[in-house]
């Protein structure tokens, strides 16, 4: 049973994206990572359009963040301050990626920079993480235990105009998170990925703030970062489809749910490696499609707007007719999923904890 | 157990982890590789 997606112009099979959706969001949920890397190409794989697998994701990722957002909203791990100076670089970084976008689109190359993006991004990630699990696995086995210094000093923390940074415990030169959000935005404009794998390690490693503070954070600065670029997307190229992101944020906010929860049960640092391999087989498998694969000629699907069903229909002229208010519409549609989520989270897992007081 | 024994049990647990992470390193280097090769390929 395939459904039409009537801006997209592919027909795809429902169950397939759900199910993908949702495997992407437990593996999110289990190591903490956010899923726009791996769940793009599989959108590419089952022949979503790469400019359209960006656009949508980008979307999917706004309702994952929000709800992961609210979470920590709720627990008060959350530094606004040092997130609002990397909204700003992330701001101007999307700006510039969108513009990137737009230039190699009207070149015709923008489906191969996608793909060549994805590939390298994967292959790096990929190999640090095999390398990091492996030694992790290695040291555990010997019992050695690595001294780390307490202070490491970057040419970046050397950057003028500080300001203190009261949660965090910190006084940081505003450039460093600026700069960071320049480079996630620009990366998220082109990838359509929320840019966490790139921004938690910074803000552990080069801004040093504490831990507890850094996954709010960033779900944050998401929330921002994927906000302009699915508006961009939706405005410049009308690439939302509203069809296929209903069954993204279904799957994956289910995926996150389970994901989070096996996380609490098992130890998944050494199921790590096994990510990593994925990774690179994602990578390896868009690496084929890319250089080796025989170029078929894509066949021209043409469905007359009267076949298409009241909902199809409706999205297609609300974009066409309407395209900035249609780009508002599935940012707030993809917040209000988002919120949504989060408190029934909240409400199932207090109806819970009541259930097992009452039950002592 | 003789001494001899027990060093060669050690032996080849250590040539199996040498060949492991070689096997990983080659792996490595080969999808490295690929990709390089592709890329200058592709746009050569």
């Amino acid at each position: 049973m395939d459904v039409f997606l009537p801006i997209a112009q592919v027909f795809v099979n429902p169950i397939e994206i759900l199910l993908l959706s949702a495997i992407v969001g437990v593996l999110s949920g289990l190591f903490g990572v956010g899923g726009g890397f791996l769940m793009t190409p599989f959108l590419i794989f089952l022949g979503v359009p790469p400019a359209y697998a960006v656009a949508n994701e980008a979307n999917n990722i706004l309702a994952t963040s929000v709800s992961g957002s609210t979470t920590h909203y709720l627990k008060n791990t959350l530094d606004y301050k040092m997130g609002l100076m990397i909204v700003i670089g992330g701001t101007v970084g999307t700006a510039l990626g969108i513009y990137t976008f737009t230039y190699f689109k009207g070149i015709g190359k923008i489906d191969t920079v996608i793909s060549l993006a994805y590939m390298y991004i994967l292959a790096i990630i990929g190999t640090l993480m095999l390398v990091e699990s492996l030694s992790e696995i290695d040291r555990a086995k010997r019992n050695l235990i690595v001294k780390k210094k307490l202070h490491v000093h970057y040419w970046i923390h050397g950057l003028p105009l500080r300001m203190r940074f009261p949660k965090s415990k910190l006084y940081e030169s505003i450039f460093t998170p600026i700069i960071i959000g320049l480079f996630v935005g620009f990366i998220a404009a082109i990838m359509g990925i929320g840019g966490a794998f790139i921004l938690v390690p910074a803000m552990i490693y080069i801004i040093k703030m504490p831990t507890k503070l850094v996954p709010g954070t960033s779900l944050f600065v998401t929330i921002f970062v994927s906000v302009i670029v699915t508006f961009l997307h939706s405005f410049n190229f009308g690439s939302i489809d509203l069809m296929l992101v209903v069954m993204l944020v279904i799957g994956s906010i289910i995926g996150v749910q389970i994901g989070q929860k096996l996380g609490e049960k098992i130890d998944s640092s050494g199921l790590k490696a096994l990510l990593a391999i994925l990774l690179l087989l994602v990578g390896i498998a868009i690496a084929y499609e890319t250089f080796f694969a025989e170029q078929t000629e894509k066949e021209i699907i043409q469905v007359l707007t009267s076949d298409l069903n009241f909902f199809s229909l409706f999205i297609l002229e609300f974009s066409e007719d309407m395209p900035f208010f249609y780009g508002l519409f599935s940012i707030m549609f993809a917040i209000f999923l988002g919120v949504g989520a989060a408190l029934i989270r909240k409400f199932f897992s207090s109806l819970r904890k009541k259930y097992a007081l009452k039950a002592k | 157990m003789s001494f001899s024994i027990i060093k060669t049990v050690k032996k080849l647990s250590n040539f199996k982890v040498t060949f492991i992470k070689t096997g990983i390193f080659v792996s490595l280097a080969a999808y490295w590789g690929v990709i390089l090769v592709g890329t200058f390929i592709t746009f050569g």
